[in-house]
């Protein structure tokens, strides 16, 4: 089933979080006045992003200064002959007509490009296919990438208050470090200011002290966490109040486990 | 006669009044009405104050169910609604993404603060687009501990689950005797 909605209320970087949490692959297809894009995910990680229709064919590597037209022709025999489920990139690196690193580094750039430039989108349709793969003969990332320090550059490029309030609706909330950051965060690229701000991160201190004590302004320093708690580095709370608009923990009463047991009872036998 | 306490909180068109409906012993109360701003785009009426809705579980006990309003111009009533209340459920319509900035904004202001018991409902599971569960997660960012389950408002079973599986979380943080 597709997964279907807008990049304006649900922002490119929530859905590499998501794609990516959820080992999610498919193809995400998306649109914004006459302008497309389509992103291939195996297991969670990017195998190709494209601008253009054609950039999903092969002729892409030549495009790309990658392979000559007579290696792609080469590549194509190789592939028509290859076992069911083979794809071009194998074929390529397979045959050594082209370094596997040389092919990971031009598609790897492509791609990190074609996504950067989605950032600015202030919105478009998307459509997630699910399953979703490229075609055998679609030259795809022969080491799929991580979309982890695609999401920290794209947060890097917002330029709007409105996608970071989604997420930090005041410069009274506290940062603080997650318990159990996973494994492949060790691939995030932090800046020297990114860095100069997470070493500040104490538990106790709000946005806006924060940006008082690293002389940042509210806005970079909500960005930087932004990006921060959509890598999964990091979680913001409100800082907690004497009086705040929410129910107090007082008012809580404590529940009877049999008074419970009895609705649980009634509700069964409804 | 005791009486307790559950709101049944969501965006609007979430599907709170619906969720009510298919469970409730009596008629629920609603004080819905045409709708006058943007909510017109998405349904003819909506709750514009609350839904109430009532489950007698014996001569001495009532469970009452309240709905909340959608609109955020009616956040003032949710702090009345959730005074007291046992075990709050929050409904998601699973095929909108537009509303889970909104449905966040909902879980921040009745969960921040309390430790109150609560479970996700993701509504019209039975839709084509509808997001899974396991999505919805992702989507709201919500931990493994929460408990987000399948719903469809209109099915009274569904209704029936979603109500058990919060009296279990309930359950946890209960006192013995």
């Amino acid at each position: 089933m597709a997964l279907v909605g807008n990049l304006r209320d649900f922002g490119l970087s929530d859905f590499l979080y998501l794609v990516d949490r959820g080992y999610k692959t498919g193809g995400l297809h998306l649109a914004y006045q006459h302008e497309m894009a389509l992103l291939f995910f195996e297991q969670g990680k990017l195998l190709l992003a494209v601008r253009r229709p054609e950039d999903v064919q092969a002729s892409l590597l030549v495009r790309l200064g990658v392979l000559t037209a007579e290696e792609l022709n080469r590549a194509r025999s190789g592939l028509a002959m290859s076992a069911d489920g083979t794809t071009l990139t194998q074929v390529i690196v397979e045959e050594q007509l082209v370094p596997r690193e040389r092919l990971q580094r031009a598609l790897q750039g492509f791609t990190e490009e074609a996504v950067y430039g989605l950032f600015a989108w202030p919105e478009g349709e998307f459509r997630f296919e699910q399953n979703q793969r490229p075609a055998h003969d679609t030259p795809v990332i022969p080491m799929p990438i991580s979309v982890d320090h695609l999401i920290m550059e794209g947060v890097r490029r917002i330029d709007e208050w409105g996608r970071i309030k989604d997420r930090i609706p005041s410069t009274d909330m506290v940062a603080h470090f997650l318990e159990q950051p996973r494994e492949h965060l060790k691939g995030v690229k932090l800046s020297t200011t990114e860095w100069r701000l997470l070493a500040r991160i104490n538990d106790r201190d709000t946005l806006a002290e924060l940006a008082q004590k690293t002389g940042m302004s509210d806005f970079e320093v909500c960005r930087m966490v932004y990006g921060f708690l959509t890598t999964g580095l990091v979680e913001v709370q409100r800082k907690p109040r004497p009086t705040s608009r929410g129910p107090q923990p007082a008012e809580l009463p404590k529940v009877k486990k049999s008074l419970v047991n009895r609705i649980i009872h009634r509700i069964k036998d409804m | 006669m005791q009486t307790v306490k559950m709101v049944v909180t969501g965006a609007v068109n979430a599907g709170k009044t619906e969720f009510i409906r298919s469970i409730s012993d009596i008629e629920v109360v609603s004080t819905e009405r045409r709708a006058t701003d943007d909510t017109r785009m998405i349904k003819h009426e909506t709750t514009v104050a609350m839904d109430f809705g009532r489950i007698a579980i014996a001569d001495d006990l009532v469970l009452h169910l309240f709905g909340t309003p959608g609109q955020k111009r009616f956040d003032f009533m949710w702090e009345i609604l959730s005074e007291g209340m046992l075990g709050l459920i929050i409904l998601v319509d699973s095929t909108r993404p537009e509303t889970f900035r909104e449905t966040n904004r909902i879980i921040d202001f009745f969960v921040s603060f309390r430790e109150t018991p609560f479970v996700i409902a993701a509504n019209k599971q039975d839709r084509p687009n509808a997001w899974a569960p396991d999505e919805l997660r992702l989507a709201l960012r919500q931990p493994a501990h929460v408990k987000i389950l399948p719903c469809v408002a209109s099915d009274r079973a569904s209704v029936k689950n979603i109500l058990l599986e919060l009296l279990y979380v309930i359950q946890e943080n209960s006192e013995e005797a």
